[in-house]
């Protein structure tokens, strides 16, 4: 009987200590493919016409979404490049960073675009130098 | 305001019992054809007050005339290529072909291919996902699944009763594709019943008649020998009257396609006809992108070739189509390797698009009074015409390095000499579609045959300008009456184009495919990955389909 209020403050105890532990041993993990503020920074990192696919892997991880539009092999000149998709949110607000590899599997674009997009403006994207693609991605 | 959204509700109530109680009775599941009835004045729309339709919000808004959002769901995030509503039992399912990429599965807590996406949409305002069908693994190029069609077995002729079907395209450009049957009777637990054909390239999008169970696979393959110009395609037909047993039955696709054709010796069909020539103005003739057949009382298919450029559209007799190689006259290797005589045979009409059209959907309606001409005219007998509408599709970005692409009506009343009544189209602007990014102009027809919609209105996909629905009671004067522009969402994927030396990239949702369940629902889904939206007709448009409309 008397070591019934021991036991139950050492539970307690160890139930306080319990998500703690858990932290350390397996952090929760961001959603497959958001970045974290410091892959953010190092975005410069990726660079068009010179950065792979294991790179970007590297880099930033596993993305959150691929995508590839070669409708029925039909696709327009660069239309079928392999897009993959990240999400990150940063002071401006939530963003999809969005890179295009081309058909050596080499970022041929990126471009960190704003879910909201007042009007519907465009976004400057990053290209690789010299490139002949008139209608990209989809 | 509320009295008209009630009586907008009401109406579209009060047909829906009409449309679904006979939902099986049209093609792809029965052989019956709606009839149509005039509603419209002797003056048809000439002379009408077209109501233009109003210019679109900005590009980061939604935009909506005569249509209502009813309901939505974001796929998962998935660009979807075709939509396609069953009422299965009286549930009503949404099944959606996705077209190539990955991406998390939130039920099942994995990574999946594109593949197929299956949604209770019984309840339009709360639909409910139940299930993905993953696409192939590996590259990324490989994946997608971008056709559905669905059979009950209760009218497949060997079927098993009370189950339901679902055939797909297993992959779109890789080199290893199919075409697969699945058991979707439990909707929420699909089970793969048999690949039918594999070792496919360009899967596409086929036809399955229910109530005899022929399916028109649209594929092609490098090692059939058969010749096509861009999409290497063709028909591959089969009979699934049993799904788990498929029977092939013959390869089918245009005269200058055939294995045995001298591509490089072969001359015009119609310039200088001979035992070696090419239909239309391509050699060879581009690839078939998605037959339709009216079934085994209308004895008719309509297939579209060439997608977006060196079109052809042609008009085939099924039973010749089916038969031929089994004629005590045919060749050794009619199936695989017909003569020219031999795809010639079922051929019943014929007719070139210009180099910049291609044929991406033909859709028959048959049957359409001419409201001019329901009296007084030189026979006095009602005048009806059969029609086709025929989309060629935009495939380019920013409308860079290609004319516009529209969709028209044709007149198939005779059938060996097709020819155009009118021309459904959206300008530019307003909305100034071509700066807004993604691709501008017309993709595909909606191709449920359902009363009251059918020889009423017409759908057509307009990538970045909406889905767009016009009144073509008088298919002289057809009449623009409702619109759906999507506005893009955080899942929608961007664009990106060259422009005056800068790459840009835009937000912009793209309508990949209007459909229409036996409810009067709208299905707009979306190529760019921002989802499906459910909507109904309202006001003029609404007025078109009622029985009493005038």
């Amino acid at each position: 009987m008397r070591l019934k209020p021991l036991a139950v403050a050492t539970f307690a105890a160890l139930c306080s200590l319990a998500p703690i532990a858990a932290h350390a041993a397996s952090p929760t993990p961001s959603p497959a493919g958001t970045l974290t503020q410091q892959q953010i920074g190092a975005l410069g990192k990726i660079v068009p016409g010179q950065s792979s696919r294991a790179d970007v892997t590297a880099l930033l991880g596993e993305p959150w979404r691929v995508v590839q539009f070669n409708d029925c092999g039909e696709a327009m000149d660069g239309q079928d490049d392999e897009t993959w998709e990240y999400r990150g949110a940063d002071a401006n607000g939530g963003f999809r960073l969005h890179v295009e590899f081309n058909e050596h599997g080499m970022v041929h674009l990126f471009a960190k675009i704003p879910d909201a997009a007042p009007g519907g403006a465009g976004t400057a994207a990053k290209v690789e130098p010299g490139g002949s693609h008139m209608g990209m991605s989809m | 305001m509320r009295v008209a959204v009630f009586g907008a509700v009401l109406t579209l109530a009060c047909l829906a019992p009409a449309a679904r109680g006979l939902a099986q009775a049209y093609p792809p599941d029965g052989r019956n054809i709606p009839a149509i009835d005039n509603t419209e004045d002797a003056s048809g729309a000439f002379g009408q007050d077209l109501r233009a339709p109003p210019p679109p919000n900005a590009w980061d808004r939604e935009s909506a005339w005569n249509m209502k959002v009813e309901g939505f769901d974001d796929n998962q995030g998935r660009p979807i290529y075709q939509p396609l509503v069953v009422n299965q039992d009286g549930r009503e399912i949404l099944y959606l072909g996705n077209l190539a990429g990955n991406l998390l599965n939130p039920l099942t807590g994995q990574v999946e291919p594109n593949g197929t996406s299956i949604i209770d949409v019984t309840d339009v305002h709360q639909p409910k996902f139940l299930f993905h069908i993953p696409g192939p693994p590996g590259t990324v190029g490989n994946a997608g699944a971008q056709m559905v069609r669905v059979c009950s077995g209760s009218v497949l002729p060997h079927g098993e009763k009370g189950k339901w079907y679902l055939l797909r395209a297993y992959g779109n450009a890789g080199p290893d594709e199919a075409h697969q049957v699945w058991d979707v009777t439990d909707p929420a637990a699909p089970k793969f019943i048999v690949t039918i054909v594999s070792g496919l390239s360009n899967t596409h999008k086929s036809w399955w008649e229910c109530d005899t169970g022929i399916a028109y696979l649209v594929a092609g393959s490098k090692a059939d020998g058969w010749h096509q110009s861009g999409p290497g395609q063709h028909l591959k037909i089969y009979d699934l009257s049993d799904p788990a047993k498929p029977v092939y039955i013959r390869d089918f696709g245009l005269v200058g396609q055939q294995p045995d054709a001298d591509v490089a010796n072969a001359k015009s069909c119609t310039a200088a006809p001979g035992p070696n020539c090419y239909e239309g103005n391509k050699n060879p003739p581009a690839g078939v992108h998605g037959p339709i057949s009216m079934g085994a009382t209308v004895n008719r298919l309509y297939l579209p070739y060439g997608v977006g450029k060196d079109g052809v559209i042609q008009i085939l007799d099924r039973q010749k189509l089916l038969a031929g190689c089994t004629s005590p006259t045919a060749s050794p290797n009619c199936a695989t390797r017909p003569t020219q005589a031999e795809l010639l045979y079922p051929q019943l009409g014929v007719i070139a698009m210009n180099a910049e059209n291609g044929g991406h959907s033909s859709m028959p309606i048959l049957g359409v009074p001419l409201p001019a001409e329901q009296a007084h005219f030189s026979d006095g007998k009602p005048q009806k015409k059969d029609l086709l509408i025929v989309v060629s599709e935009a495939t380019a970005n920013n409308c860079l390095g290609q004319a516009e692409h529209n969709a028209w009506i044709l007149d198939i009343t005779d059938e060996a000499a097709p020819w155009p009544l009118s021309t459904l189209n959206v300008p530019q602007s307003p909305g100034d579609f071509c700066d807004k990014g993604a691709r501008f102009g017309a993709h595909a027809v909606a191709e449920a045959i359902y009363p009251p919609y059918y020889g009423k209105i017409v759908g057509v996909s307009w990538f970045n300008a909406g889905a767009r629905v016009w009144d073509i009671r008088d298919p002289r004067n057809p009449r623009p009456i409702a619109y759906y522009i999507q506005a893009p969402n955080k899942n929608t994927v961007a664009s990106c184009a060259r422009l005056n030396g800068n790459a840009v990239c835009h937000n912009a949702a793209m309508n990949d495919y209007v459909e229409f369940d036996d409810r009067g629902y709208i299905y707009a889904a979306d190529r760019s990955g921002s989802g499906v939206t459910i909507l109904s007709l309202t006001g003029d448009a609404l007025k078109a389909v009622t029985p009493q409309a005038k």
